[in-house]
């Protein structure tokens, strides 16, 4: 069986931050994933504590590390390094974002024709977050066939002054349906279908003609504006694709990011794991831990659900990264009890009397919400009276109890932060040092 | 718990049946962003469309397929035959949906009850035209390596003029090995502890002795003698032609020799690693057998590389590797990563001094078994494996590596790199070693160079 210093169970956000530290630390990582959810089903965007009513993201992060039990009462001081972090890791995979924490708070428009307040956004989605100049107008520029995108609708939806929140607001919205070259017979086509089309560069020059000619002509009068595009604009070469558009419409192009799946979300996924795997990690999508292996408070190995029997691999240290109740990470049962899938941690959660508000849209959620494991300040899981489970298990993202992050809109930053300092602590515990003379994880490059 | 406990517990918890898996789908189209044929062409909408979101209106899937009493209900989505059946979409899925699974299945409903096209059934009889074409090899080569000839064959029976075919042997397998023993003098058959069956497959038995030699050699130097019963084709190329009901007499026929030879507790060893996963887990998913012989059978199958880290990870494989300085560029086939085991060619390669082994990560060579040899799907699959071949050929490699027949075949017909099974590359690792040892000066050179490749 093969051996891993870090073994990731997960392949989102957390859990592949995670493994991108501990690799960089010098580890043999291997990620293990059911599928993909936290990358495919995000924005691609960063949520660091878009919390209504506060200026910045850094006020919104102080505000939640203030609250009791809340992640980021451990992991205020890692938010900042971990972000820059990050950011140069995808920058140098050709994947860059704009913002921080100290910039304020924006609404950026959605593509259901809301907005919702962001601070760290990919360049693409940028554009749509800075705040609007008087005389600036908006366009939004649908694709014919394209069912997931209804300018019209979205133009309605950001016509009304109440979604920009009193905040700074284009002067006009318009909508505009363009079609593009080689798709007039297409009645379905899908947001990665498109972006797979503008990586094409010949292609894409004679959509951008197209899209240039239906946003000059689009009857809203000249002047200052942007146009919202779906976020279809490039999978593999979506900076040239950006790039092209930016040189080459009339209008200050950005995109909108559309229900699953992302196409933002997947470039971050790639990035991520191109990454990973230049430093020497592997990762395997498709499959489900059947069972762990312990000794005492050590996890020894883990073993995946294969053909005919599990396939093992024997794990220095685990990091637990399976994304909560929307990751799969925690189920519930009929009776209402929670369950943790991978080791069977004790959970955190209210009654199940307690699960949810009277209110379908109490603006501080649910308290199912904040359900997860209890983790000390290392990210070790406890039990109810504060020891920790396992020495070499760290507990990340999503699956850490105490933050609400629908509406407190914390993922990515307890993600990353978490994720950052998981991977790091569990090779600065034990080292880089190699299990016993047993196959590496991978072949050595 | 041991690690030797978790591995003994390993007995898959009953196999969910692949049709009620849609109701786990999500619609979240995860699956459709993966599949390598919807990526290059129109024609194929996507797993997601032809998989779950059809298989609510597919109607009996609680018989098996084939069975008496099955309605003849069309597919609502015809475009699933365009499906290769790699298996990208089910490994991608959060929610657990077997979606190739079920699309394989749907293909052969609506392929029941009607006569095969011949070429799809054609296609299926790998030992018929294994036979035929070992009888008559000359003929059978010069035709299939023949330009004007192949076009014919596209016109008459719709196998692409371009698609990959190897040369056939000049006998089989099972009548070279029996000639061996003979000459060998080999009556007894040891323990299961010093022995195991080998199952070769197709492949092997009519195009590719030096595959099984590479197996044969590496197993019996680590110490295990072989033994080669009689076998039919595993049926995978049945099954992926929709022709269950003719799979399922193959997999019977095997299983009722394997079984005996499983109860006995040696393990069945395989080199191609597509047929190792039929009989682990196609006979009972696909094919629905579910009796004790399959699940015997499916628990003492290993693929060579998987059986080999084994072997390595008791400490028992013979690790006397000599240098090989290569770079080797390796893709791992659909089939393995239906296996769930990682890539273990990968780890054993990495034993091997001076080997520069890497991971094309690439996710579909595009030849699917026989999808890609057909006329209208060949442009499709060589789209498919285009970025893969284009890499290959980039790595500047002599020679690339990968488990599965027709994917080696595809890649290289595609990229001109010559494909070997791993087996062969260790085998190659252990020659180079043992020529070493003769000559101890030169290996002690050899050895003294340190790798600049980390």
């Amino acid at each position: 069986m093969p051996n891993a210093d870090v073994v990731v169970v997960g392949a989102g956000v957390s859990g592949l931050t995670a493994a991108l530290a501990a690799a960089e630390a010098g580890a043999r990582v291997q990620v293990l994933a059911k599928g993909h959810t936290g990358t495919h089903w995000g924005s691609g965007g960063f949520d660091v504590a878009g919390l209504p009513g506060a200026a910045t993201p850094r006020a919104g992060l102080r505000a939640l590390a203030g609250r009791p039990g809340h992640p980021y009462a451990h992991l205020q001081g890692d938010v900042d390094p971990a972000l820059e972090w990050i950011r140069t890791i995808l920058t140098a995979e050709g994947l860059t974002y704009e913002g921080g924490l100290d910039s304020p708070l924006q609404a950026a428009p959605t593509s259901i024709g809301g907005t919702r307040p962001v601070a760290i956004l990919p360049t693409a989605q940028a554009a749509g977050a800075r705040p609007w100049t008087a005389g600036e107008r908006l366009l939004v520029c649908g694709i014919t066939g394209f069912k997931d995108f209804w300018p019209d609708a979205i133009a309605a939806g950001l016509s009304h002054p109440g979604v920009w929140g009193g905040g700074s607001r284009p002067d006009r919205v318009d909508a505009v349906t363009v079609e593009l070259p080689g798709l007039a017979a297409r009645h379905n086509l899908s947001a990665v279908e498109l972006a797979r089309r503008f990586d094409d560069a010949g292609w894409r020059a004679a959509a951008i003609d197209k899209i240039a000619a239906a946003v000059g002509g689009g009857g809203a009068g000249a002047g200052p504006g942007r146009v919202a595009l779906p976020a279809v604009l490039g999978l593999n070469d979506h900076a040239a694709v950006f790039d092209e558009l930016r040189r080459r419409l009339p209008l200050q192009p950005f995109e909108l990011p559309l229900v699953p799946p992302s196409v933002p979300g997947m470039r971050l996924y790639f990035a991520l794991r191109a990454a990973l795997i230049r430093m020497g990690g592997r990762v395997r999508i498709g499959e489900s831990i059947a069972s762990v292996a312990r000794d005492g408070k050590r996890v020894t190995a883990v073993a995946t659900e294969a053909a005919a029997r599990t396939s093992t691999v024997r794990a220095g240290a685990l990091v637990l990264a399976t994304g909560g109740i929307a990751g799969g990470g925690i189920v519930a049962d009929n009776a209402g009890h929670l369950h943790e899938t991978v080791l069977d941690l004790p959970i955190e959660a209210p009654e199940v009397a307690d699960w949810l508000s009277r209110d379908a849209f109490d603006p501080d959620g649910h308290p199912l919400e904040a359900a997860g494991i209890r983790a000390d300040a290392e990210l070790r899981p406890v039990d109810r009276s504060g020891r920790p489970v396992f020495e070499n298990v760290r507990v990340v993202g999503s699956m850490l109890a105490g933050q609400r992050s629908l509406h407190e809109r914390c993922r990515d930053g307890v993600a990353i932060a978490s994720g950052r300092r998981a991977g790091r602590a569990l090779v600065a515990a034990k080292g880089p040092a190699a299990a016993p003379s047993a196959p590496a994880g991978s072949a050595k490059r | 718990m041991t690690i030797a406990e978790l591995v003994r517990d390993a007995a898959l918890a009953a196999l969910e049946p692949v049709g009620y898996s849609a109701d786990e789908c999500l619609k979240c189209n995860v699956c459709n962003t993966v599949c390598p044929v919807a990526r290059v062409t129109d024609l194929f909408p996507g797993p997601k469309y032809v998989g779950p979101q059809a298989a609510r209106f597919r109607v009996g899937r609680t018989l098996p397929i084939g069975a008496p009493g099955t309605p003849k209900i069309l597919s609502p989505d015809l475009t699933v035959d365009w499906c290769s059946g790699c298996g990208c979409c089910t490994a991608a899925c959060p929610a657990g949906v077997k979606v190739a699974e079920m699309n394989s299945q749907s293909r052969a409903r609506m392929k029941a009850g009607k006569l095969p096209k011949l070429r799809d059934w054609g296609l299926g009889q790998t030992d018929l035209t294994g036979r035929l074409g070992v009888l008559f090899s000359p003929l059978a080569n010069w035709a299939l390596h023949n330009r004007p000839v192949r076009r014919v064959m596209e016109l008459a029976v719709g196998i692409h003029h371009e698609a990959p075919f190897p040369r056939f042997s000049k006998r089989t397998f099972q009548s070279a090995w029996k000639r061996r023993q003979k000459r060998l003098g080999v009556t007894t058959i040891p323990g299961p502890e010093e022995a195991v069956v080998y199952f070769h497959g197709c492949s092997v038995n009519y195009y590719e002795p030096d595959v099984a030699a590479a197996a044969i050699a590496v197993l019996e130097r680590n110490g295990y003698q072989v033994i080669v019963p009689p076998q039919v084709c595993c049926g995978l190329p049945l099954i992926s032609n929709g022709i269950y009901g003719e799979a399922r007499q193959n997999a019977h026929k095997n299983l009722e020799i394997l079984a005996g030879y499983a109860r006995k507790g040696y393990k069945i060893v395989g080199t191609s690693t597509s047929c190792t996963h039929t009989i682990k887990a196609e006979y009972r998913e696909m094919l629905d057998i579910r009796d004790d012989d399959a699940t015997v059978v499916a628990d003492a199958t290993w693929d060579i590389c998987e059986f080999l880290l084994d072997l390595h990870d008791r400490g028992k494989l013979d690790s006397s590797f000599g240098r090989l300085d290569e770079d080797l560029p390796y893709h791992a086939p659909c089939q393995l990563r239906s296996h769930g085991i990682g890539m273990p060619a990968l780890d054993l390669f990495a034993l091997v001094p001076g080997l520069r082994a890497r991971d094309m990560d690439h996710d579909c060579c595009g030849i699917a078994g026989t999808y890609g040899m057909k006329k209208e799907k060949y442009p499709i699959a060589m789209a498919v494996g285009a970025p893969l071949f284009e890499k290959v050929r980039a790595s500047g490699a002599t020679e690339a590596a990968c488990d599965s027949e027709t994917c080696r075949w595809q890649i290289q017909a595609a990229s001109g790199v010559r494909t070997r099974h791993p087996v062969e590359i260790l085998q190659s690792a252990y020659l180079a070693g043992d020529a070493a040892g003769d000559a101890v000066e030169g290996g002690a050179i050899a050895a003294g160079d340190g790798s600049s490749a980390a």
